[in-house]
């Protein structure tokens, strides 16, 4: 670069001179040996080298041009800008991202609010792209910038995002689905399994025959109603346990037990699940209206299509009305001391 | 002739002294129930000495005047087309024949044969029935498992003593042990057997009948439970009982001897004049007819829990007086232990478990092996004559749900009698059926006749 300089000043266009040079004939400098001098310092690699945290803003300018890039992919797609009805028609995302430590590390440099913050923008601009992209069905891009944003996602991300939700009931190993509610101070640990039908033993012969008939017995009901004529289909019939007796021994009240039956009887499950439940803690009424909730949410995990008119029931829902607390100044809580006039 | 006082809500005890009965009998009056119409207040009797009372009625022993209620309103009364009167009944039942019943017509409902010397309209029933067959048109039960099984015990207990053929039917409360009960005296009743049917032991119990001590025996007699037990015994046994005789001489107190060869019948009718004789005269005529082998006998008793528990009556130093210790609770107690036999027969009990005023005694629960309700160990007391009178009674357990075709078929009666408030389609069914777990009694009474749903 000297000999550059010394040779053609940089820059150097013009034939007359602004500064004066002392004239250094060129052939005189061949004898030098101008080695290029060896920096102390290396060439920075990276632009941010000046920045004060260079991994930092590297880090960010890469996921500022992964965005650029999704943008302009999604523009030749012409899915940018996306109108406010689409936009609206895109599933709210609640996203969970590392904190601002765990991103720190990730980022190789301590990070303050306000940089996690600038990170965050970033992500959740990606994160907006990889929807519409998702929801366009462009799978490649969606996981391209799946593959970042997986990078900045906490671990526990599940559960961030379920946190307030109900968790989805499993079913066992033999089909029972455990369910828990609650009315007052009552809760009931409830058991469902489906009431097993016993297999059928009629011979090959017989099978067609009965299909005849029950049509021929449905016919004949429904044009004279009362006639009486008995099929020979086998009823099944739910047991219901609580508390390891049948429900009738351990409710004697009508009132109880039409509680507990109402959200299989809604649901049209009568005879089809057999209930071992566990109630504790309350009175009759509270240990019933706990039965009937677990009853509820165990019968959805089973047949999720009587959700709607369970929900509409409001048996899905746990009571939230408790025993009111006693006021001073009152005799229980609500009702007041006789009112004297002097 | 005894006189009996009647009173209302007082208490007197009187000394009365009688001919042809033992010199002292003790009645307390507010055990007998006053005769209906006739309610007599008793003025202070100061120094005035025996009054004259009303001649001795016939005690209503049995017959329960306090179930006014439930008493159906005759269709003449019911003019207002809401109560479609004319509508033609739609509960058509076959009859309770005994040839017919067999497994195949298990869970079907059939009807009680209605007639004069119906051991029912004789006998009494105990309450809950009395008041369901109120409710219904006709009596009718449906035929269970169980039935035909204890009527395959009959069956095998009408050629052996009946020593051998003690059974007592137990389950939880409502689960049909006084129906089986009814029908096993049904059976018996149109097989031409001789039955005997208490159905309200507790009644010998809870001193509503009056009792009197008796010397020779060294127990109180009940004289006028007695009177009523032969009268009803002679109505709708008569047509057997008139082809039986006595086989030994039966001495009763203060006649001169019954001699052998006597028309059964008329050692009857000895009780029937005098009601002191009856229960020396109940005891003979149960004996004789322990010895033909002509008739088996059946000896059906309902709330057999009762006769093993301390009775409601005192003694003169307020103790409780003993079951044994009680002339009618002891016939039937011998019997029920094999003491006493009839040549040909049987002895059936039902136990009644909504009973909390008599409630199954240890000693019955350990003889017939039924589960403990609390723990007992050995040292609660076990009165060692109990144990003795429960020993050897066979239990005939009935199952404490009705499977789904009897259940349908108690259903079906219920709604052609138009009995069911709600509407009655399979959903009631099952619903019903599952709020019962399958309790006979929960599920017609709590069930279907006591909720109204759209």
């Amino acid at each position: 670069m000297l000999t550059s300089v010394l040779r053609r000043p940089q820059g150097l266009s013009k034939f007359y001179s602004s500064q004066t040079r002392p004239f250094v004939p060129p052939a005189s400098l061949n004898s030098f040996d101008f080695r290029q001098r060896q920096r102390e310092k290396p060439r920075p690699t990276t632009p941010t080298f000046y920045t004060a945290r260079p991994e930092f803003y590297d880090q960010l300018s890469s996921l500022e041009s992964a965005l650029q890039y999704a943008k302009t992919a999604l523009t030749t797609c012409h899915l940018l800008p996306l109108p406010q009805f689409a936009r609206e028609a895109l599933p709210p995302r609640v996203n969970a991202w590392v904190d601002k430590r765990e991103l720190g590390l990730k980022l190789r440099s301590t990070l303050t609010t306000s940089r996690y913050r600038r990170v965050v923008l970033v992500l959740n601009e990606l994160e907006t792209y990889r929807s519409i992209a998702e929801k366009a069905g462009i799978m490649e891009l969606q996981e391209g910038i799946r593959g970042i944003t997986e990078l900045f996602e906490r671990a526990d991300a599940a559960t961030m995002l379920a946190r307030g939700k109900a968790k989805p009931v499993k079913l066992d190993e033999y089909g029972r689905s455990y369910t828990l509610g609650k009315r007052k101070t009552s809760s009931a640990r409830v058991w469902i399994v489906p009431v097993q039908q016993p297999p059928v033993d009629k011979s090959t012969a017989s099978q067609s025959i009965p299909a005849v008939t029950e049509a021929d017995s449905a016919l004949t009901a429904l044009l004279n109603p009362n006639s009486s004529s008995k099929s020979n289909e086998a009823v099944s019939v739910a047991q219901i346990l609580v508390n390891n007796t049948p429900l009738s021994t351990y409710f004697p009240i009508p009132a109880d037990r039409a509680r507990v039956i109402h959200p299989i009887k809604l649901a049209g499950l009568l005879g089809a699940y057999n209930i071992f439940a566990i109630v504790r803690g309350g009175g009759t009424s509270g240990q019933s209206g706990a039965l009937a909730h677990g009853i509820a949410k165990g019968l959805v995990a089973h047949e999720p299509s009587a959700t709607t008119i369970l929900r509409k029931a409001k048996l899905l829902r746990r009571d939230p009305r408790m025993v009111e607390r006693k006021k001073p100044g009152l005799a229980k809580a609500r009702k007041r001391y006789a009112w004297v006039k002097r | 002739m005894l006189t009996l006082p009647v009173r209302c809500q007082r208490v007197s005890c009187q000394l009365l002294a009688s001919s042809s009965t033992s010199p002292l009998v003790q009645t307390r009056s507010y055990a007998t129930q006053p005769k209906k119409g006739q309610i007599v207040k008793q003025a202070s009797q100061g120094f005035k000495g025996k009054k004259n009372t009303p001649p001795g009625q016939m005690e209503s022993a049995k017959k329960d005047k306090k179930m006014m209620a439930f008493q159906p309103l005759p269709v003449s009364q019911l003019p207002h087309p809401l109560f479609e009167s004319d509508r033609p009944d739609s509960l058509t039942l076959q009859s309770f024949h005994p040839e017919m019943l067999t497994r195949v017509v298990e869970s079907q409902a059939l009807k009680f044969p209605h007639n004069d010397n119906d051991p029912f309209r004789i006998f009494g029933l105990p309450r809950n029935i009395l008041v369901e067959f109120r409710l219904l048109s006709k009596p009718c039960s449906v035929i269970r498992s169980v039935t035909i099984d204890a009527i395959n015990k009959l069956d095998a207990a009408s050629e052996k003593n009946s020593k051998e053929s003690r059974v007592v039917f137990t389950g939880p409360q409502g689960c049909g042990k006084s129906f089986l009960l009814l029908q096993a005296l049904q059976y018996c009743n149109a097989r031409d057997w001789l039955v005997l049917y208490i159905p309200r032991a507790t009644n010998l119990v809870n001193s509503t009948t009056a009792h009197t001590y008796d010397m020779r025996t060294r127990t109180y007699l009940q004289p006028i439970f007695a009177y009523q037990t032969l009268q009803r015994f002679l109505k709708v046994n008569t047509p057997r009982l008139e082809q039986l005789r006595t086989q030994t001489g039966i001495e009763i107190e203060r006649r001169h001897p019954v001699p052998p060869g006597t028309p059964l019948v008329e050692l009857i009718n000895i009780g029937l004049k005098d009601q002191g004789h009856a229960p020396t005269v109940l005891d003979a005529v149960l004996e004789e007819i322990g010895k033909q082998t002509i008739f088996p006998v059946l000896l059906a008793v309902d709330d057999f829990q009762a006769l093993y528990c301390k009775s409601h009556y005192r003694d003169q130093h307020f103790s409780a007086i003993k079951s044994y210790h009680l002339s009618m609770p002891r016939l039937l107690l011998e019997y029920a232990s094999g003491r006493k036999s009839f040549a040909r027969g049987a002895v059936f009990g039902a136990l009644s478990m909504s009973n909390t005023t008599f409630p199954l005694p240890v000693e019955l629960r350990e003889a017939l092996s039924l589960e403990y309700d609390r723990p007992y160990g050995q040292y609660v007391k076990r009165q060692q004559e109990l144990v003795e009178y429960a020993h050897g009674l066979e239990r005939l357990a009935v199952p404490s749900s009705l499977s789904v075709s009897e259940a349908a078929s108690v259903f079906e009666v219920w709604m052609k009698d138009r009995a069911v408030p709600s509407k009655p389609n399979d959903e009631l069914f099952l619903t019903k059926y599952s709020e019962a777990s399958g309790n006979a009694r929960a599920f017609v009474w709590k069930g279907l006749l006591s909720s109204m749903s759209a």
